[in-house]
């Protein structure tokens, strides 16, 4: 059949994708499945509760306002203006999308074209590269490297060279993809980091794109920091944030934008133009956990850091079981994965760009966020997953 | 003279609280909020203590000055034509919406959003929705039902999201929950008269809205023609733009109705003529919507085929929107193009629960069609929201099985939807005839159209304002009658807006109450008008 049944050109390249190979292979059941980053721990009751009671509500099954429920974004700008310290119109500082991947694709579509070059830190996670393409721009990839040089024990000894940071910034620089904590090193970037990165965005007049989904994951001696708190970079940078991460509930896919007025709305005209609004009982019950939450947020038991102190354990049991069978885990400061020296899960050159493939090719992550790591059954498997993918 | 790249960062040092100034209210003229960054003349200021947000000049750096904080699409469009030279002197008053500019030297002409978004940002139901909200006591405007989704569909989200099955709430298949996507190739398989694969025949989309998204990102580029239908719903124009393609309008033209009868939609009708000239080599697409928002017109299998040939004849595209295909009256019956011969292989139906079920607030909706078109919007909707809300289509997929089970049945949730419907639209026909507006009869659909030049001496007509009069008289209508509905115009390209500006569009998925409190309304209306 003639050309006119092609894809179109913005799409080229861009049809492959690991994870749809990856969840292939897990369905397999005698594969414990610690690959895909999805919880397999319940959300938290009132978190389910919530939803049950929204859905019964007549009035909330039909459309609500397209830019974000109302009683949502008013929920959001209460957290995160006492989070960041300023103040946050839920009206026009804040988008609410379909998870932080209609964040990402929102913020690319608006602000990203053709001629742009977008910075991205790798490893990275992998859809920052083809919406970057798909806007028709060029990636600009720079790695993390490891500076203990072969030997990692932790997501700390992957840092950013300075110098070779500062030479990808050019006049073409239209933003640079930031994701803090990182998926899938478990990074935490640290202010004098940020600084760093800050410091060019200003220097070149760059947007931030800061990618946050796994905020409120962040293990002991660790702060969270935003970027866009920094000065001269709230003008300049998108903050995305996820629900499917913060309450364990991927399967909700609600995400969010916060930024200026005057970049936010841009990205607000995409959403008018694809998908116009957001499932309505999904965000009435996000935003009635949000205000349980918020309304905690001087109290240890909030689930935005009881989820942290529960899942630290996990880390430590997953490190240990790693170490037991002969891998050397590379402890997350952040996050909800773990990258290993040795071969099975999701390999890390999956994460990676073409050129730097070969650095990372000896890694391969692991989620943790599971019920139970059972040592004897995880042994085995492991020793089968091995053989499997090689 | 040269410059740098400047500093945007408010000037926190400069203010005793840390509290973040407002930026400029988007206001015409140069009005400013009290704590801006900017001047009353628009220009940002900076620190000069700290270097917050300061233009410094540095010994190794060009001088930097003051620049505005925004500027006019008029003069962006200057700037964008001035060479690098002129660039630095175009200094303009900040009056527009949010268009920031960044400064730096080959930065200076670009508006810092993309030019996807050109054309694209005006959108009626924000301002059409605000009224509503404002001063509607009765709102036959925005398109949704105001009574809730059937029972059993709403037991099955409590289940799934209760449920014993708590990765309900995680993730599912990217393109589709599986559950779903197998019972939707079932149900269609058989309307179509195909063998579906659920894995690559069906897509699961957020609302039919995503899925015309995905078809026009995947399948229109820079260059391509789309025809349209006019009148459309609004969204296919800016969509058909944001893809680099260039909308092609053909209007659907009223006959006159036969003695003594009200209009029909039916009456509404393609020029054969003047549709094959719309076709090019460029044409990649057409755009379809049967039944039609917002004139509720059911195309005949005549019309249908009209289309289809011509689609063949040129190897032109077709995308289908058929969310309404369930909302059919009088008997009649919603033909689906897809199934007409030749049209399988290029056309891409869309359907949506929220229109199915009376769900809208779900966003669910769904492509079905050939796998490789089909493949591309995977791809597309892989790189854009990848997966869908899990526990909507966990319960879609129920409410499709209950369905199945009663096909062509009375006690079908679909049967017993349109007879309802029919005799709400029979409800709302009369109340509009009684009063003296001239509604034209939907086949199918939930809207009704009428023609409001009875009432047109309320609202005169006004020299030197390029607004559609319908507009003016819905929003007029809405703020003193406090009956909201939807001006015709709003579902016309800019050139055609004045075509049919005496129409406007009533919603009457509505609860029995709510149609009468409308009938109040137009009755007392017309007794105003008759006078004591």
């Amino acid at each position: 059949m003639p050309f006119k049944h092609k894809n179109t050109r913005r799409i080229e390249g861009l049809d492959s994708n690991v994870w749809v190979e990856f969840t292939k292979v897990a369905a397999d059941p005698s594969i414990v499945n610690l690959g895909q980053g999805l919880p397999d721990i319940s959300p938290p009751s009132y978190v389910k509760e919530e939803l049950a009671k929204a859905a019964a509500a007549d009035r909330l099954n039909q459309y609500t306002r397209g830019f974000g429920h109302p009683l949502l974004v008013k929920a959001l700008s209460q957290v995160y203006e006492r989070v960041c310290g300023r103040k946050i119109d839920p009206l026009t500082d804040i988008l609410v999308t379909v998870g932080g991947y209609g964040s990402l694709f929102s913020t690319v579509q608006a602000l990203i074209e053709e001629g742009d070059e977008v910075l991205i830190i790798e490893p990275f996670f992998d859809c920052y590269e083809p919406m970057v393409k798909m806007a028709g721009a060029k990636p600009v990839f720079i790695p993390l490297r490891n500076k203990n040089d072969g030997n990692s024990a932790s997501s700390a000894d992957w840092v950013l060279d300075p110098t070779e940071l500062a030479n990808k910034f050019n006049s073409k620089t239209k933003a640079i993809i930031l994701n803090t904590p990182h998926n899938p090193i478990g990074k935490v970037f640290t202010r004098e980091e940020l600084q760093m990165i800050a410091d060019l965005c200003i220097k070149h007049d760059t947007l931030c794109i800061s990618d946050e989904v796994y905020e409120w994951l962040v293990y002991k001696g660790n702060k969270h920091i935003k970027i866009a708190t920094l000065p001269g970079m709230w003008e300049r940078t998108i903050t995305i944030g996820s629900a499917g991460k913060t309450y364990s509930v991927t399967g909700w896919k609600l995400g969010w934008s916060i930024g200026p007025q005057h970049l936010i709305k841009h990205l607000q005209v995409v959403q008018q133009n694809t998908l116009y609004t957001c499932p309505t009982p999904l965000q009435e019950a996000l935003a009635q956990a949000f205000w349980i939450d918020y309304k905690r947020m001087d109290d240890p038991d909030c689930y935005f850091y009881s989820l942290s102190r529960e899942l630290e354990g996990k880390r430590d049991r997953m490190a240990q079981l790693l170490r037991e069978v002969g891998l050397k885990p590379v402890i997350p400061d952040g996050g909800y994965f773990m990258i290993v020296d040795k071969l099975s899960a999701i390999p890390l050159s999956a994460f990676c760009g073409p050129e730097t493939k070969v650095q990372f090719e000896k890694y391969i992550r692991f989620c943790f966020i599971k019920v139970n790591l059972c040592p004897r059954k995880n042994q085995k498997i492991e020793i089968n997953e091995c053989k499997n993918l090689q | 003279m040269a410059f740098g790249p400047v500093r945007f960062s408010p000037p926190e040092c400069c203010s005793s609280a840390p509290t973040f100034p407002q930026p400029p209210r988007l206001l015409p003229g140069s009005q400013r909020s009290g704590r801006s960054l900017s001047d009353a003349q628009g220009w940002r200021h900076v620190c000069q203590g700290t270097g917050a947000g300061l233009l410094q000049p540095k010994a190794d750096r060009p001088r930097w000055v003051s620049v505005p904080v925004g500027v006019s699409s008029r003069s962006r469009g200057m700037l964008r034509r001035a060479g690098p030279s002129l660039r630095h002197v175009l200094l303009e008053r900040a009056n527009s919406a949010g268009h920031s500019l960044r400064f730096s030297k080959a930065k200076m002409s670009r508006p810092v959003q993309a030019r996807r978004l050109e054309g694209v940002d005006k959108n009626i139901w924000v301002e059409f929705v605000k009224l509503a909200t404002t001063h509607a006591t009765v709102n036959l405007g925005q398109g949704f039902p105001d009574f809730p989704p059937p029972d059993f569909l709403r037991e099955a989200f409590v289940r799934a999201v209760s449920g014993e099955n708590h990765m309900l709430h995680q993730y599912t298949r990217a393109f589709g929950h599986p559950p779903l996507v197998k019972i939707l190739a079932q149900f269609f398989g058989k309307l179509l008269g195909q063998e579906l694969d659920p894995l690559t025949n069906v897509m699961v989309t957020v609302g039919a809205y995503q899925a015309l998204f995905c078809c026009f990102q995947a399948l229109v580029d820079e260059g391509d023609e789309v025809i349209i239908i006019e009148p459309f719903f609004d969204c296919y124009e800016p969509m058909v733009k944001m893809a680099g393609g260039t909308p092609m309008f053909i209007p659907l033209r009223p006959k006159a109705p036969k003695a003594g009868q009200l209009m029909s939609s039916a009456d509404w009708q393609l020029d054969p003529a003047e549709l094959a000239s719309k076709f090019s080599k460029r044409t990649k697409a057409v755009v379809l919507n049967s039944p039609n928002n917002p004139l509720g017109k059911v195309f005949s299998r005549g019309e249908l085929e009209l289309i289809a040939d011509l689609c063949v004849k040129h190897d032109a595209l077709c995308i289908s929107d058929e969310v309404y295909e369930w909302l059919v009256y009088d008997g009649k019956e919603h033909v689906r193009i897809a199934s007409l011969p030749g049209m399988w292989d290029r056309t891409v139906s869309i359907g949506s629960a929220g229109k199915t079920f009376s769900a809208t607030g779900w966003k669910v909706g769904w492509t079905v069609g050939p796998t490789r078109l089909l493949q591309h919007l995977r791809t597309v909707h892989q790189n854009s929201v990848y997966h869908c809300a899990t526990a909507a289509q966990e319960a879609v997929a129920q409410g499709f099985q209950r369905e199945l089970e009663r096909l062509g049945q009375a006690d079908s949730y679909f049967a017993h939807l349109a007879r309802e419907l029919q005799g709400k639209r029979d409800r709302l026909v009369q109340s509009l005839d009684a009063a003296g507006m001239k509604p034209i009869v939907p086949e199918g659909t939930y809207f009704l159209v009428a023609d409001i030049s009875a009432f047109a001496s309320d609202v005169p007509n006004t020299t030197g304002s390029d607004e559609p009069y319908d507009s003016r008289f819905a929003k007029w209508m809405v703020k003193n009658k406090g009956l909201a509905a939807i001006p015709l115009s709003a579902f016309y390209s800019g050139p055609h807006k004045n075509d049919y500006s005496r129409f406007i569009r009533f919603c009457f998925a509505k609860e029995d109450a709510t149609l009468k409190a409308a009938n109040d309304i137009l009755q007392k209306w017309k007794r105003e008008k008759a006078g004591p």
